[in-house]
């Protein structure tokens, strides 16, 4: 410890010597579970079970030293101390002490490293343990604590704006968050300097390059599973590399979308694909209608078509049997009934006609010079259903 | 009690001399241990160690992975298009005895030298023959990277560091081109969104022709098959008036010649007619004293 004022960096390393028994460790952001005295207040659920196993050991202290002073004032009372009971509670005091200044907590979730002379000596458990100041040393680390880093969300400076390069040229803007914890305490304390930026700075680059080799269609939707999870491998394997200690649990992709500047247009598309939907559903309305419309009226022509049917074979077979019956009574007395259905229909058809009788015979060969006035026969037409009604 | 007295300042002394001739190297460092600035002994693993009091002094070294981000530099592939790229690189300190030689100011010092040594690398080794942009943004980036390690490894040695890695960060176009890609990848979609509606468009043409082509096939269909039907049906009826009527033609002709006469000539009709027509056969009387004639009988 003497030689404390060394290089620029060496000075942490001296600071840390005395952890155990200075009990002000708390300064270093490499442990953030603390040892149970420790008190940093990084670990608040833990924080009163700190505070009361500290005050329990400080009461255990404050009673072996007054337990030491009491043994000396009860023994000499007013007069001066004896040397010797000064030597006890002196000695008493200081191994109480010392035991303090050794005793350390692991919590649950936590391990420990202990060094000895500074070299690695072996990895502890969670409960009370004890690094022999001033030749041990032991470091807590809350090894199952999950922590996460968030990348890409803006939150630390422009750098990373989240904005990675396609391998088809375009632009993504990509938020995930890397969740760790440590899964070699004694590697995570001795291989990386700066662990967190460590992780932060090969979850980038990881990603930059998993992103610099898709492209940009399957990012926004189907791989994006995938694309976490190549991630994963790629920063545990970066960081196995460095011997790192670090067990990376999982990577969210908390967002891939296109950046702010086209998201308008990526959108239009949305709404390109909405509309060419919807031109579809109305053809296939228009389709529905017409169709069953044409539908409707094939059904229509062949049931007319069926009526006539069912309308000219009933006419001809009612026809046809009147034709018979008739043809029965006539076979019976054939002159008369000829002659009589003769007469019977001229009788109907000259009644309700204009008759011109002309005998051909009264002028003597010669007769009278049939003169129609065919243009007038025509246009009276009218009339005379009327005059040669009334006449007859 | 002056045993005591004596034995005071010997262990005070005692003490300052162990405290300063004993240190403890950590497993996170390296040390040397310097005597009047020369370097008289290099500690590389952890322990317990010993040094001359005052004459001597130590100086610890990380021992640890050390990090070291660049700043955004534009390198030009071989295809012209700058890219910005920058990089981080893991590199230790694994000769001390050289690095505090080389790099008297320390890690300060060693950063500002590999980052001088990267960027170098970087632009030689993304600029080089048959390295274009498109190669820097596919699955060979992971090779180049290997290619920049491998290259600002050789290089850094003399400073008594090792690289142990440098991967790319950022590869990203200048800020400048930013807005026309921008605008491009606007365009690539206007594009798409055009083609949405065409395709929209297209298939509700084809819908609704394909619906117009169903419409004239089905009535067309049920026409034939409504003149299929008629012709049955006048086939039918002429089958049943031929067996009725077949069975005498001639007086068929007469009654059908009498219905056609009744519905032929109608109330506007005008005949002129001579009364020697059969109808007047005893209008003018001249049948009355004959008995020939065919009512005669009847008189």
């Amino acid at each position: 410890m003497a030689g404390n004022s060394g290089g620029p960096w060496g000075g942490g390393g001296g600071g840390n010597r005395g952890n155990q028994g200075s009990n002000g460790s708390g300064n270093d952001p490499r442990r953030p579970g603390g040892p149970g005295r420790d008190g940093s207040g990084q670990n608040i659920p833990e924080i009163d079970d700190i505070v009361r196993k500290g005050q329990e050991q400080l009461r255990v202290l404050m009673g072996g030293r007054g337990g030491g002073t009491g043994g000396g004032s009860g023994g000499g009372g007013e007069s001066p101390i004896s040397p010797r009971t000064m030597w006890i509670g002196g000695s008493i005091a200081a191994v109480a002490a010392y035991l303090f200044a050794s005793a350390y907590t692991v919590q649950p979730g936590e391990q420990g490293v202990e060094l000895f002379l500074g070299s690695e000596y072996r990895i502890t458990d969670d409960g009370l343990n004890f690094a022999w100041w001033p030749v041990f040393t032991a470091e807590v680390l809350a090894t199952e604590q999950e922590r996460t880093e968030s990348i890409g969300n803006n939150r630390s400076g422009a750098s990373d704006q989240g904005l990675m390069l396609t391998t088809d040229e375009n632009i993504v803007d990509i938020d995930f968050d890397v969740v760790w914890n440590i899964s070699n305490p004694a590697d995570f304390l001795f291989n990386l300097r700066d662990p967190e930026s460590t992780i932060r700075a090969v979850s980038e680059s990881a990603m930059r390059e998993i992103i610099a080799a898709s492209e940009l269609a399957p990012i926004l939707n189907r791989d994006r599973q995938l694309i976490g999870e190549q991630a994963e491998v790629l920063i545990q394997q970066t960081l196995d590399g460095y011997d790192a200690g670090i067990n990376i649990l999982r990577v969210n992709l908390d967002r891939a979308d296109p950046p702010a500047e086209v998201i308008d247009a990526f959108r239009d598309v949305q709404a390109a694909e909405q509309e060419r939907d919807r031109l579809e559903r109305t053809a296939d309305a228009y389709s529905n209608r017409v169709t069953a419309g044409a539908r409707g009226e094939a059904a229509q022509i062949l049931e007319v078509a069926e009526g006539y049917r069912a309308r000219v074979v009933n006419e001809a077979l009612g026809e046809a049997s009147r034709f018979l019956a008739v043809l029965t009574e006539y076979e019976v007395a054939p002159e008369v009934t000829r002659r009589r259905l003769y007469l019977e229909t001229l009788e109907r058809v000259l009644g309700e006609t204009d008759l011109v009788i002309i005998d051909g015979d009264t002028g003597g060969g010669q007769g009278v010079v049939p003169y129609l006035p065919l243009n007038e026969l025509r246009r009276p037409s009218g009339d005379n259903t009327t005059t040669t009604g009334s006449s007859n | 009690m002056s045993r005591i007295a004596y034995l005071i300042p010997v262990a005070v002394l005692a003490v300052v001399l162990i405290s300063s001739s004993v240190f403890v190297v950590d497993e996170r460092q390296r040390a040397l241990v310097l005597q009047f600035g020369q370097i008289r002994q290099v500690i590389n693993d952890p322990g317990l160690n010993f040094k001359l009091p005052f004459i001597q002094n130590v100086q610890y070294y990380e021992d640890r992975i050390l990090s070291l981000d660049t700043d955004p530099t534009e390198v030009t592939p071989s295809d012209d298009r700058r890219l910005v790229v920058s990089a981080f690189a893991r590199y230790r300190i694994v000769d001390v005895e050289r690095f505090v030689e080389a790099v008297p100011g320390g890690v300060r010092q060693v950063e500002g030298l590999l980052e001088g040594i990267l960027n170098d690398r970087i632009r030689a080794v993304l600029g080089a023959d048959g390295v274009t942009s498109n190669t820097i943004l596919s699955e060979e980036r992971a090779a180049l990277m290997q290619q920049i390690t491998v290259q600002a490894r050789t290089r850094s040695n003399s400073l008594g560091v090792t690289v142990l890695d440098v991967r790319l960060q950022q590869t990203n176009l200048p800020a400048q081109n930013l807005d026309a890609t921008f605008a491009r990848m606007r365009a690539e979609r206007e594009r798409e969104a055009a083609d949405e509606i065409a395709r929209g468009e297209e298939a509700a043409q084809r819908i609704r022709a394909t619906a117009d082509r169903t419409v004239v096939e089905l009535v067309s269909d049920a026409n034939r098959e409504a003149e299929i039907t008629r012709g049955e049906a006048d086939a039918e009826r002429t089958r049943i008036f031929a067996e009725a009527f077949g069975q005498d033609a001639e007086f068929y002709d007469f009654t059908r010649s009498l219905a056609a006469y009744e519905r032929a000539l109608r109330q506007n009709s005008t005949f002129v007619i001579s009364p020697d027509s059969e109808f007047f056969e005893y209008f003018d009387g001249s049948a009355l004293g004959g008995g020939n004639s065919l009512a005669g009988p009847s008189e």
